[in-house]
């Protein structure tokens, strides 16, 4: 075997993918969030944030691949783990009882992705794909969160995001061998903000929209 | 002061590794303070033999925490309640009168019950066999000093060396993982300079050969840690994985 | 049948060299030809199976355990000895051997202990070529500390886990040769018989513990590395698992067993705290390097220990014994443990313990310090008695540890069978009638790295053995004889279980056999042990059958064993009319009550023979002749 793929599919290079591509979104959210901050400054901005956007025409869409390849990965490797990890142990415990290593982000993680997996989906499908019937996109999202099943939605998924992302950020740090006394701590902090980043920055937005 | 308390036990019993298991109670009456958990379950045992019955069958050996022979799950905690302790190590005092105790076995794919609480371990055996070595054949070796290691990373190799290859990791780890028994092999060879040789070799067989044997992934959840009774750190997984993404994509081979 | 030791001639520094030249060589390619059976994986056999694997031998190595990496070797905390000098504090090989000679009260043989301290150098290279991961000093040299009464640093140390870290290195370098397919490791296995073919060590039977299924394994020549049989005295700080079964069946097949009395009672270990208890835990000595030994002066004093003032402590070493203190050798602080409690001067509820106090070395050193030295020490005692060692002190009480006396054996370690070699605890060889401190790892390493590779393959090299497979009729013999015992073991089903037969056999020891014995107490013992075993074969219980994971099965022939055994320890005691290291018999001491050697009549190994059940065993000695150290009476004041 290809030492790559044979590196890539032990368990270890399985997780480093996770870790890689969990890193990269983490990644990706930031810029995301970047731009999604934007529409603070009003519709104007938001909306020339979006064409500058598709302005970079084949760019945009390389990345967008490029993002499509890591969820791809992301997602397959994750289930691929989550299978593996549930047929380690074939009969379980009567009583279960965290000994103190377990938080709750860690213990829900295969569940709050495979949430965000369908929020991703509906995400793109409202936003991305949508049909927008000539509108800018500052309408689109304007109108999508008057909806307030959508809002709550939104909501309990980024909820959920900053969960995955508490237990992703120094999970990952950890699995591609970044644990020194030194900087864990650290990072652990940081994914600690970082994770309340992501929920209330991209929470705010839908509250703030359906106030608006 | 030592007292005495009345517990029940509910036990995992199972008459063989293919036969079916289930739970049975137990009263374990008088239970002086002071006894060892195993102590307690030999008194119960005794009793249990008196009446003819068959005796709770467990692994243990030394009783001073270093064998690791020892180990079961007491409500829901791999070596109970008490940090950094072992099963035998674990005292009575610790539990209140009319406590009830649910003892079960190491649960993992690679750990097939034998009897009762008794669990096969020889996994970690042949995880060791696949690298957890250093190729140093009887008297080919150079003088002691010769070879000098700081303090630190002595220690920081003792830390590693310190495993009872009792398996609580696997037992606590959600996913049955025996990624801490791994990392610290691995580290405690890769931080010694004799062991640098064949690290590369070492870390993506002991590797291969955990998954081969049914063990699951890590998930970094530190449950292994937190249980192990020698409080083995969860850097040395960290260590484990930047050996394996070192030897992986640097190595010739 | 003469005792022949086969000591090399020359002088005393190059015996060995010379008797590995005269040793005749296997020639490598015939090596793989060589079956050898190794029983047994602590630090003598695991070092053993690795050793002549690499060789190029096939090694079937069998281990009770549900792992090699379990023997009790890794319950040793305090460290190993090597001559290495590297404290410059003029130690030598000669010093160390001296020491142990000295320790041994002049009780071992003089040859093999200068083998031990000789090779003993060598050990260290090995095990740290092998990744233990020994103290260091800050600039990345190896660290050394004082133990158990030496007055120099000899001992490595690995914290307090030597043992662990040191059999680890020998059962890695064990599994290397299960991975090369020169060893082939059978766990769970206990072996009941040795299978003799022409007067010679051929094979072994075992019980699969899994299963129950009778195992034969014929080999062409055996190692038995089994352990000591301080488990006699149910009570000790040996494994749960720890017995005597496997030297007791070959000695019942004509291996002599070498001064069953010395058995080495350890200083300081936690004292007994109830019926129930099922075994005793050691506290590493090193502790009385800074701890003081201590009990009230006034009779039955039940004020708590930081309540009695400075004037009223009776430091009972250090003014007994000014120039060692605290650091006289075991035997000597086990008696006078002892003796203070006989006094009524005894603490705890039992009155059979006594203060080892870390006040003054916090005061001096600091907490920090202590802490550092011997944190997980303190740790374990705290778990265990629910104390706290910082702030009042500790309370210990001697315990039975390890056994001097085992199989006899030769130079080469082999028994007086031949082919059936013997290493480590379970022979008799090097530590006399008393053991210095760090010096059981270094035997049984000595035993299996460096000795037995050689002295094995003098033994195949000498003579042509004809094949023997394991279904040879002998093999049918002892499977039948097994099973025998085990179906009459479990048709008794009496009243007592196999543990109570085994707590009384263990208090009768104590009291008769154990610090101090007396001529009327052994032979009370002696007419007790024959009614308690007869009582065990008419009254046990041993439920379950034999086809299955039975423990109770296990220990019920092990105790069956012990009962046995218990009456040679009482024979060889009621022999040696002289009080020497851990055999102290009352009628012989000094007027300050230290033990009165005889030289003149008792300077042998006295080697039993087995006639036979309750039948009296047949006495053989091998004289020692000391050429090279003068017999001095101990002196540590």
């Amino acid at each position: 075997m290809n030492w790559i793929i044979r590196t890539l599919t032990c368990s270890v290079g399985k997780k480093l993918i996770m870790a890689v591509t969990g890193l990269s979104f983490c990644l990706f959210l930031v810029s995301h969030l970047a731009g999604n901050l934007t529409i603070f400054k009003g519709p104007k901005a938001f909306v020339s944030y979006a064409e500058s956007l598709h302005s970079l025409g084949a760019l945009i869409l390389m990345a967008e691949l490029g993002l499509l390849v890591l969820a791809v990965c992301h997602i397959c490797f994750g289930i691929w783990l989550f299978i593996g990890n549930l047929t380690a142990r074939p009969v379980g415990y009567a009583v279960k009882k965290n000994a103190g290593g377990r938080t709750l982000s860690s213990a829900i993680m295969p569940y709050t992705g495979l949430f965000l997996l369908v929020f991703i989906i509906i995400h793109l499908i409202t936003f991305h794909f949508a049909d927008r019937g000539g509108k800018d996109v500052y309408y689109l999202v304007h109108t999508t969160f008057t909806s307030p099943g959508y809002v709550i939605f939104y909501l309990i998924a980024m909820i959920a995001a900053a969960f995955h992302v508490k237990h992703g950020f120094w999970s990952a740090f950890q699995t591609i061998g970044a644990n020194h006394p030194k900087y864990m701590p650290v990072i652990k902090k940081v994914g600690l903000v970082f994770s309340l980043l992501v929920g209330f920055g991209f929470g705010c937005l839908p509250i703030y929209l359906s106030l608006s | 002061m030592s007292k005495t308390i009345n517990l029940t036990l509910k036990v995992w019993r199972q008459p063989g590794s293919e036969a079916k298991g289930a739970f049975e109670t137990y009263q374990a009456k008088d239970i002086s303070t002071d006894m060892s958990f195993l102590e307690m379950l030999d008194v119960v045992n005794e009793r249990l033999s008196v009446e003819g019955k068959d005796p709770i069958a467990f692994d243990h050996d030394c009783r001073e925490g270093i064998c690791g022979m020892c180990g079961s799950v007491v409500n829901g905690v791999p070596h109970g309640p008490q940090k950094a302790t072992t099963l035998c190590q674990l005292h009575m005092r610790h539990f209140a009168d009319r406590d009830t105790l649910v003892i079960e076995p190491w649960r993992s794919r690679a750990f097939k019950v034998i009897k009762d609480l008794a669990v096969d371990r020889s996994a970690f055996d042949q995880l060791i066999q696949t690298g957890g070595y250093i190729s140093a054949n009887t008297g080919a070796v150079p003088e002691a000093n010769a070879i000098l290691i700081s303090q630190e990373t002595a220690e920081l190799a003792m830390d590693a060396a310190a495993c009872i290859g009792c398996g609580a990791c696997v037992a606590a780890c959600p996913n049955a993982s025996a990624m801490l028994f791994v990392g610290a092999k691995v580290s405690q060879l890769a931080l010694l300079p004799q062991g640098r040789p064949e690290a590369a070799k070492r870390v993506q067989a002991m590797i291969r050969k955990m998954d081969e044997l049914g063990f699951g992934a890590c998930s970094n959840e530190a449950e292994c840690e937190a249980v192990c009774p020698k409080e083995i750190s969860i850097t040395n997984i960290a260590r484990l994985n930047r050996e394996l993404i070192k030897a992986a994509f640097g190595s010739p081979f | 049948m003469k005792l022949d030791a086969k000591v090399p001639g020359g002088p005393l520094p190059e015996k060995w060299d010379k008797h590995r030249f005269e040793l005749k060589l296997v020639n490598p390619a015939n090596k793989k030809k060589y079956e050898i059976i190794v029983v047994g994986t602590g630090l003598a056999g695991g070092s053993a199976s690795a050793s002549l694997a690499e060789l190029g031998y096939n090694v079937k190595t069998f281990c009770i355990q549900d792992s090699p990496r379990r023997a009790h070797s890794i319950a040793a905390q305090g460290g190993i000895n090597a001559a290495k000098n590297y404290t410059n504090d003029g130690d030598s090989v000669w010093r160390l051997f001296y020491d142990t000679v000295k320790g041994g009260d002049f009780r071992s043989r003089e040859a093999n202990v200068y083998r031990l301290a000789q090779l003993s150098v060598n050990i260290i290279d090995q095990c740290v070529a092998q990744g233990v991961p020994f103290a260091r000093d800050y600039g990345g040299l190896l660290a050394n500390r004082s133990f158990g009464g030496a007055q120099v640093s000899r001992t490595f140390y690995a914290r307090g886990q030597t043992g662990q870290q040191l059999l680890l290195g020998a059962y890695s370098a064990m599994m290397r040769q299960v991975a090369n397919g020169k060893v082939k490791m059978f766990p769970r296995r206990e072996m009941l018989d040795l299978v003799m073919v022409d007067g010679r060590a051929r094979g072994i039977v075992v019980r699969n513990l899994i299963t129950g299924e009778i195992e034969c394994h014929a080999a062409h020549a055996v190692v038995m590395a089994t352990g000591g049989y301080g488990n006699a005295f149910f009570l000790s700080t040996n494994a749960m698992g720890s017995n005597v079964t496997a030297a007791w069946r070959v000695h019942k097949k004509g291996a002599l067993f070498a001064n069953p009395c010395f058995t080495q009672i350890h200083p300081t270990c936690i004292p007994v705290h109830g019926d129930y208890q099922s075994k005793l835990t050691l506290m590493s000595e090193s502790l009385r390097n800074d701890g003081r030994v201590w009990v009230p002066k006034k009779k039955g004093d039940k004020r708590s220990p930081d309540s009695i003032p400075e004037s009223e402590r009776f430091y009972y070493l250090e003014e007994r014994y000014p120039s060692f203190g605290n650091l006289v050798p075991r035997d000597v602080a086990s008696r006078n443990a002892k003796n203070v409690c006989d006094m009524g001067m005894g603490v705890s509820d039992t009155g059979l313990a006594v203060y080892l106090d870390f006040a003054d070395a916090i005061k001096r050193d600091g907490r920090d310090t202590i802490h550092k030295k011997y944190g997980n020490l303190f740790q374990m005692y705290e778990r265990i008695v629910g104390q706290n060692p910082y702030e009042t002190p500790m309370m210990i009480y001697p315990a039975i540890h390890y056994a001097m006396g085992g199989l006899w054996v030769d130079y080469n370690l082999m028994s007086t069978i031949p082919g059936l070699f013997v290493l480590g605890e379970a022979n008799f060889s090097d530590h006399g009638a008393n053991r210095l401190g760090a010096s059981a790892l270094m035997q049984g390493l000595n035993d299996g790295y460096f000795v037995i590779p050689y002295t094995v393959g003098g033994y195949l090299a000498g003579m042509p053995l004809g094949e023997v497979k394991d279904s040879h009729p002998a093999f049918k013999d002892a499977v039948q004889e097994i099973s025998t015992q085990v179906t009459k073991l479990l048709s008794i089903k009496g009243k007592r279980t196999v543990d109570d037969f085994h707590r009384e056999l263990g208090r009768i020891l104590w009291e008769y056999c154990g610090m101090a014995r007396n001529e009327a107490g052994l032979l009370k013992a002696k007419q007790m042990i024959p009614e308690l075993r007869q009582q065990f074969w008419e009254n046990v219980t041993v439920t379950g059958s034999s086809g299955e994971f039975n423990q109770t099965l296990e220990r019920a022939g092990r105790v069956a064993d012990f009962l046995e055994f218990g009456e040679l320890m009482l024979n060889d005691a009621l022999n040696r009319k002289e009080s020497c290291g851990c055999h102290y018999n009352e009628a012989y001491q000094t007027e300050d009550h230290e033990a009165k050697r005889d030289d003149e009549n008792y300077c042998y190994v006295a080697a039993w023979e087995f006639q036979g059940v309750g039948k009296e065993p047949v006495l053989h000695k091998e004289p020692l002749a000391f050429e090279n150290v003068h017999l001095a009476t101990r002196s540590y004041k």
